[in-house]
């Protein structure tokens, strides 16, 4: 029996399973996103980020589990989850025969909102393609000019949900620079982003929280801040004069060189348990540098790979 | 239906020039029957070529032979001839095979994207492949009409309006026919080579089957699975009526490959 979306989240998907004969792209996967957050959903390629995509926009049946859009059933309700929809595929497949503006103009009119024109040219003045571009064949387009055609027609409904599958792969850094202001400025105005991406900087600066997927299953969910809680920090300590003791560190704390004069640790956790351990040693100074989630998130990688 | 009003603009833009094309093609093709019926009446060939014509070829063409050896006759083979209905059914390949080309190349994605329910795809399909098919006929006849009215002789006698309208309609519904079977094969599988190379040696098999089937009774037994058994130009030339049977065999394996294509294409999954 279907059971009604959590009506709360702008995502809910529950016991979500995906198999290809004997393999599995998704596996039991559950997670929510909650309305006017930006989520970043990670993991290597073939990690079953796209097929989950794919199951929320119907292109794809699930073999098990259920996907709610804002409240409304992927399956059995598609059409009302994709009215409130705007997507970006990781790969634009299009007629190459076709001209910019008339991809635009025909996927708008699929739409039940009302495209405003004044909104799309605001699209295009921030990303940097002009009408004279647009009117332009498709087999004349650079790989960054068919992704800002992406973005502009995944935008330009300005939907309440926004689901990108790696937005910014193609774009140089001025446009990628563009596209995090327009996320900005979207998440402002309320609308719920779902996206996927390589990027982890970019995650970093954009998401407010990330899950990863492993081979079809949820590694990790989590906000950006606790990830760069769990972050291992380098730490330097500089001596005003040489110290030959060799201390008994905390737990967490891995020592990666040691000179008399300047120690070098990679912390994970808080730092209070080191400086207890310090006290008493003469520190000139001590530089903690700032946590990576890309550390946290590229051990994942790495145990996926092993 | 705003929606499905843009689809089938699009699709009709994407598929315009194929279709006027062959149409105009097929078109020409009745006027050049015309022109050659014409030549070899007045030089009064019919009955040389006929004459040399192997025993065979009677035997397959039965108490129709003579009738097709004459003016008359020539000008209604452009409904039968092999390239005619090739073309034709290639072209029902072609438009039936719109969504899987679609798919292939990841349009589906951002059109499904978008609030659209996927019967309104193979409708579109459906759509298209009537208009294709009253658009090619319609050229046909227009042809046949045009170039009865500049080139026939006077002395001669025309296909009655009956004729010709028993044989496009009958070649119509074959083309439907195909269209279907294409369709249904476009719905189960990603790429659009795939369906149409499917449907085309099916296509071949048949006809060869019908064709053999015509000369060799062992294999008249199975030909009955063939959709081209059922389009029989040779019976309307005699004079007799469009068969009924053939008429419900055609228009039923047409409407089971629509219906059967949106069942298929309901079920499936997107994925290039």
């Amino acid at each position: 029996m279907n059971s009604p979306g959590n009506s709360r989240s702008a995502i809910s998907i529950r016991g979500l399973t995906k198999r290809y004969g004997k393999l599995s792209a998704v596996k039991n996967l559950s997670l929510e996103v909650e309305p006017g957050e930006i989520f970043g959903f990670l993991g290597l390629n073939g990690a079953g980020k796209t097929t989950t995509i794919r199951i929320l926009l119907d292109l794809l049946r699930p073999t098990r589990g259920q996907a709610f859009v804002l409240g409304c059933d992927c399956q059995t309700q598609g059409l009302e989850a994709r009215s409130q929809i705007g997507y970006l595929p990781g790969e634009m497949g299009m007629f190459l025969d076709m001209n910019g503006q008339e991809v635009l103009r025909f996927l708008a009119g699929l739409e039940r909102r009302e495209v405003d024109p004044r909104y799309r040219q605001e699209l295009q003045e921030r990303l940097k393609l002009p009408d004279h571009d647009l009117n332009r064949r498709l087999r004349e387009y650079s790989t960054g000019m068919k992704r800002k055609l992406g973005l502009i027609q995944a935008f330009q409904s300005d939907a309440p949900l926004l689901i990108l599958d790696e937005p910014t792969e193609g774009l140089d850094p001025l446009m990628q620079e563009s596209f995090y202001e327009l996320l900005a400025d979207v998440q402002k105005r309320g609308r719920t982003v779902f996206m996927s991406s390589h990027v982890l900087s970019e995650v970093e600066r954009t998401c407010r929280r990330v899950a990863l997927l492993r081979k079809g299953e949820l590694a990790l969910l989590s906000t950006v801040e606790e990830i760069g809680r769990l972050a291992p920090r380098r730490v330097r300590i500089f001596f005003s004069q040489e110290v030959n003791v060799h201390p008994e560190f905390p737990t967490g704390c891995q020592v990666m060189e040691m000179r008399p004069q300047e120690w070098c640790l990679r912390v994970e956790g808080m730092l209070g348990d080191l400086v207890n351990v310090l006290q008493g040693l003469p520190i000139k100074d001590l530089e903690v540098e700032e946590p990576r989630i890309e550390d946290v998130l590229m051990k994942y990688y790495r145990e996926e790979v092993v | 239906m705003k929606g499905f009003g843009i689809l089938l603009n699009y699709s009709v833009r994407r598929v315009r020039t194929l279709v006027l094309t062959m149409s105009v093609i097929l078109g020409v093709f009745q006027v050049f029957l015309i022109v050659i019926a014409k030549s070899l009446q007045s030089t009064h060939a019919f009955e040389q070529i006929g004459a040399l014509m192997p025993p065979f070829v009677r035997e397959v063409m039965g108490p129709s032979f003579a009738t097709f050896m004459s003016f008359g006759g020539m000008v209604t083979l452009g409904y039968f001839h092999l390239a005619v209905m090739g073309s034709l059914v290639g072209l029902m390949i072609a438009l039936a095979t719109l969504s899987t080309s679609e798919i292939e190349v990841g349009f589906m994605d951002l059109i499904l994207s978008r609030p659209l329910a996927r019967h309104r795809l193979l409708t579109r399909t459906v759509a298209i492949i009537l208009l294709a098919t009253m658009i090619s006929l319609g050229m046909m006849i227009l042809g046949t009409w045009v170039g009865l009215r500049t080139l026939a002789p006077r002395d001669v006698e025309w296909p009655s309006a009956h004729l010709i309208g028993s044989l496009a309609l009958n070649l119509a519904l074959l083309m439907l026919c195909w269209g279907a079977v294409a369709l249904v094969i476009g719905s189960s599988v990603r790429r659009r080579a795939v369906a149409g190379g499917i449907t085309g040696v099916l296509a071949l098999t048949t006809f060869l089957l019908d064709y053999i089937a015509r000369s060799w009774k062992p294999a008249e037994s199975i030909a009955w699975i063939s959709p081209f058994r059922y389009y029989s130009p040779l019976d309307l030339l005699m004079g007799l009526p469009l068969s009924s049977r053939n008429v419900v065999v055609l228009v039923g394996i047409a409407l089971l490959g629509f219906g059967l294509s949106y069942l298929l294409f309901s079920r499936r999954d997107i994925s290039h």
